[in-house]
């Protein structure tokens, strides 16, 4: 995509988005609430038409190549919404017929592995299974590209370890994905390259390593005594603020056993570390000016 | 019972700022018909030979079926009852139904029950509060009825009867739509169920008021709540006592749907639902196949629906020889007006399939605007990501919305003349009358040729199709009684083609309605190809 622009009304959702998805790579699409993921997946869809700007998907114009582009391709919408009255079963029968054709072996394969039970009415799925019907439904057609809108939103955490290994498994095969998330961690995991979107632009964009820096861990910690000042000059921790004896910072992968040595030779009393969150990687990258103002006009 | 209660008040304020201008527009639009009918009785009704009109009204069975017994047609009051009221009063229910159900199961169906209910919300409140907003509805429609009566200066209490007994029948109505709303799990299915009970109550009416004079039969019209308000008689020695009947009614029903509601789960029907199958059949693999799937069981219903309707209004078509030979005075006018049974028969039939076909393009609008629910919901979204176009999505579910209504038409036309055929021996009625049928139906295409053309370039705008049937209905079953000039009730679809069994056949307005419906449709789907789906 180059360029694109997107209004709807007043609101602008996609403010001259570029951002390329090579082939047979697994591209992790991040941004916080309405930054405009769900919207470009819809332009590469041709199910919206920019305003301004060019698509290209799989060497055809979104638009008016679409139904000709989508046999090579499968999606999952952020928000699955199943006819009330067709099982499961039937679903995924149907989005694959309609794509020209599904797998047969894998379909069972998949629904297995996942551990769904398609005779189920759509109104009766919960929200974990229902996004489960539509990923076995775009995952059990031979495709080459997948569209996925917040694949794991609702999946319990071994289901979300299941599709990690079946997104890898799908890599292994050449299949190129996008997939979208507002989980840092969660795309860390399945791609090999990152493109984070904000306000409908692209703001940062890159491999894992070219963006080592966002996956650093937030550690904070309180001592058995004062924190030694030399601490501040350690390579590899950044923003670091020094209480007494409590510490917080931001930490280098690499450099995480260093420190952890340090502080245990002081003697720690509590410890906790996380991956740094979206919203902050946004405070910290991009200025807390913006970050919280909403596009939307309401 | 306070705390099943609690947050009553606030629901129902919630309940009448969301749907106070539906509401409004049912309330006026059906209060304004009767004090204009009452104001242009003198037109209707020419003082000269009152007793000759007066006395046909009465007897003729099509009339009675159609409209409801005549108990006193000789003053404005009367006269309006029966020529309005039924029709007033099948309204009121359908606007209380379709009230109760939006309130209530579309409420739940779309999620936002559960979020109200996460507040400080007693367990029978959000029931009880759309039942109440939908029983404001009905008596701000009887108030209006009593006063503008009254005003239009007919007799006080006449207009009372006449107000409160419209709006309790339209509360049974209410009632009925919280019971379904219980029984099913989604607003459609609850829709549907209450709208069989009132066509059942109407038809039911209609045969009684059609049958003979003296058969058992007749009796059968207190079974219809939809009677019950002509029962009151205003207007003709009112009988009070009578409103016991939908009073009491209605609050067995709301008891009922209460009672109902405590038995299920939030989200749920009073069935649970059942495992389905496993794979899709051969048929669900192309948006056609979808199509059908989606619409095949609503679509079985109107099938059941029309063809009892075609056959309890066709078996009324053989008393007409009765009631000419029991009137002499009537013969002798008909005589004179150059026909016999067969004139009026075939009047009937017109007057039945005017009404029917209009019915049909109320079918073929619902079918295909079914489309824009599919796109609301996301499924359409599911559908457009393979290598469906979006032509073929959009012309599986206008074909369906063409195809189905033109034959149930036809069809109609064919079983209403069984009845005929079957007492006279001449069975070329039954291709004739449907082929009448069959040329009505281009009005049907054209008002969905409009819908398409709407949805295709500005979905926002896809109500006005309904003010073109609403307005079609509207002229065809009160329009002439109005006195309104007659190029305005003339402003329809089906308006310029031929009436056949009375008409002559005449082909440029069938074949330029059908050109015309075409066209709309085309493009609307070149509009719906170059629109963002959303
Ligand atoms: N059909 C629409 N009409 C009007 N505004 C819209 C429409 N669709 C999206 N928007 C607006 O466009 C912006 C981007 O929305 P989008 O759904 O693409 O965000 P997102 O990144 O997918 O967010 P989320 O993480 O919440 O799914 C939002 O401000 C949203 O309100
Ligand atoms: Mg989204």
């Amino acid at each position: 995509m180059v360029d694109t622009v997107k209004r709807f009304g007043a609101t602008t959702a996609l403010d001259g988005l570029t951002m390329e998805v090579a082939q047979g790579e697994i591209h992790g699409f991040l941004g916080p609430n309405g930054a405009g993921k769900s919207t470009a997946i819809r332009v590469l869809l041709g199910l919206l038409r920019p305003d301004s700007g060019s698509a290209r998907l799989l060497g055809g114009d979104p638009w008016s190549d679409a139904p000709r582009l989508h046999s090579r391709l499968a999606y999952v919408p952020g928000d699955v919404a199943l006819w009330p009255g067709l099982t499961g079963g039937e679903v995924i029968d149907l989005l694959g017929r309609l794509r020209g054709g599904l797998d047969e072996r894998r379909r069972g394969e998949l629904l297995d592995r996942f551990d769904l039970d398609p005779t189920k009415k759509g109104s009766t799925y919960s929200k974990g299974n229902r996004q489960k019907v539509a990923l076995v439904a775009a995952l059990a057609s031979d495709v080459e590209l997948l569209l996925l809108d917040e694949p794991t939103s609702g999946l319990d955490p071994l289901m979300e370890a299941e599709f990690r290994a079946v997104i890898a498994t799908e890599r292994d095969r050449g299949r190129t994905a996008l997939l979208s998330s507002h989980i840092l961690s969660e795309v860390e995991h399945v791609c090999d390259r990152v493109s984070i979107i904000r306000d409908g632009r692209v703001v940062e964009s890159g491999t894992l390593a070219q963006l080592r820096h966002l996956t650093r861990t937030q550690v904070s910690a309180e001592l058995a005594a004062p924190v030694p000042d030399q601490l501040r000059a350690l390579p590899g921790l950044h923003d670091v603020v020094i209480e007494e004896n409590r510490i917080q910072c931001q930490v280098d992968d690499p450099a995480l056993s260093d420190l952890l040595a340090r502080l245990s030779a002081v003697g720690v009393v509590s410890l906790t570390s996380h991956p740094p969150t979206l919203e902050e990687l946004f405070l910290r990258h991009y200025g807390p000016g913006d970050a919280t103002s909403d596009p939307s006009p309401r | 019972m306070t705390g099943r209660l609690t947050g009553l008040g606030a629901l129902v304020r919630l309940g009448l700022r969301r749907n106070r201008w539906s509401y409004l527009a049912w309330v006026l639009g059906l209060g304004v018909v009767a004090p204009a009918t009452a104001t242009a009785y003198e037109t209707i009704i020419d003082p000269a030979n009152a007793d000759v009109l007066i006395a046909t009204m009465t007897a003729n069975p099509t009339m009675r079926a159609m409209l409801g017994p005549p108990f006193d047609l000789s003053t404005p009051g009367g006269f309006t009852v029966w020529r309005v009221g039924t029709f007033i009063v099948t309204m009121a229910g359908l606007m209380a139904l379709l009230g109760v159900i939006r309130s209530t199961r579309a409420e739940e169906e779309e999620g936002r029950i559960e979020l109200v209910r996460s507040g400080v919300v007693g367990r029978d409140a959000p029931l009880l509060a759309g039942s109440l907003v939908a029983l404001a509805a009905c008596g701000a429609l009887g108030l209006l009825l009593t006063v503008s009566m009254t005003a239009v200066g007919t007799p006080m209490v006449g207009s009372l009867a006449f107000g409160l007994g419209t709006a309790l029948v339209g509360s049974v109505f209410v009632g009925v739509g919280a019971v379904t709303a219980q029984l099913s799990a989604t607003a459609r299915g609850a829709r549907a169920l209450a709208l069989w009970v009132l066509a059942a109550a109407y038809v039911l009416r209609a045969l009684a008021d059609g049958a003979a004079e003296d058969s058992a039969i007749r009796t059968w019209a207190w079974l219809s709540p939809v009677q019950w308000m002509a029962f009151v008689q205003p207007y003709a020695g009112e009988r009070w006592a009578v409103l016991l009947l939908p009073a009491v009614l209605t609050v067995a029903l709301l008891a009922l749907a209460v009672a109902l509601e405590g038995r299920r789960d939030h989200g749920s029907g009073l069935r649970a639902t059942r495992a389905g199958r496993e794979r899709g059949g051969p048929g669900l693999g192309s948006p056609l196949g979808l199509a059908w799937r989606l619409h095949r069981g609503s679509l079985l219903g109107w099938t059941v629906g029309m063809v009892l309707f075609g056959l309890a209004m066709g078996s009324l078509s053989t008393s007409f020889g009765d009631m000419l030979s029991e009137a002499p005075v009537l013969e002798d006018i008909f005589r004179r007006m150059g026909g016999g049974t067969e004139q009026l028969t075939d009047a009937f039939f017109v007057a039945i399939l005017g009404i029917v076909a209009v019915l049909m393009g109320v079918l073929a609008v619902l079918v295909f605007q079914r489309l824009a629910t599919e796109e609301r919901r996301g499924h359409a979204e599911l559908v457009l990501a393979t290598s469906a176009t979006r032509r073929g999505l959009l012309g599986s579910h206008a074909l369906l919305a063409a195809v189905v209504p033109v034959v149930l038409l036809t069809l109609v036309g064919a079983l209403l003349a069984a009845a005929y055929a079957r007492s006279t021996g001449d069975w070329s009625q039954l291709g004739r009358v449907a082929g009448a049928a069959l040329a009505l139906a281009p009005g049907g295409l054209l008002v969905l040729g409009l819908a398409v053309l709407l949805h295709g370039w500005v979905p926002r705008f896809a109500w006005l199709v309904w003010v073109v049937v609403g307005w079609s209905l509207f002229m065809i079953w009160v329009g002439a009684t109005l006195g309104l000039p007659e190029w305005l009730t003339r402003l329809t679809p089906w308006a310029p083609l031929p009436q056949l069994p009375v008409d002559a056949m005449s082909w440029p307005p069938v074949l330029g309605l059908l050109a015309a419906a075409a066209v709309l449709g085309a493009v609307g789907s070149v509009g719906y190809t170059r629109r963002d789906i959303t």
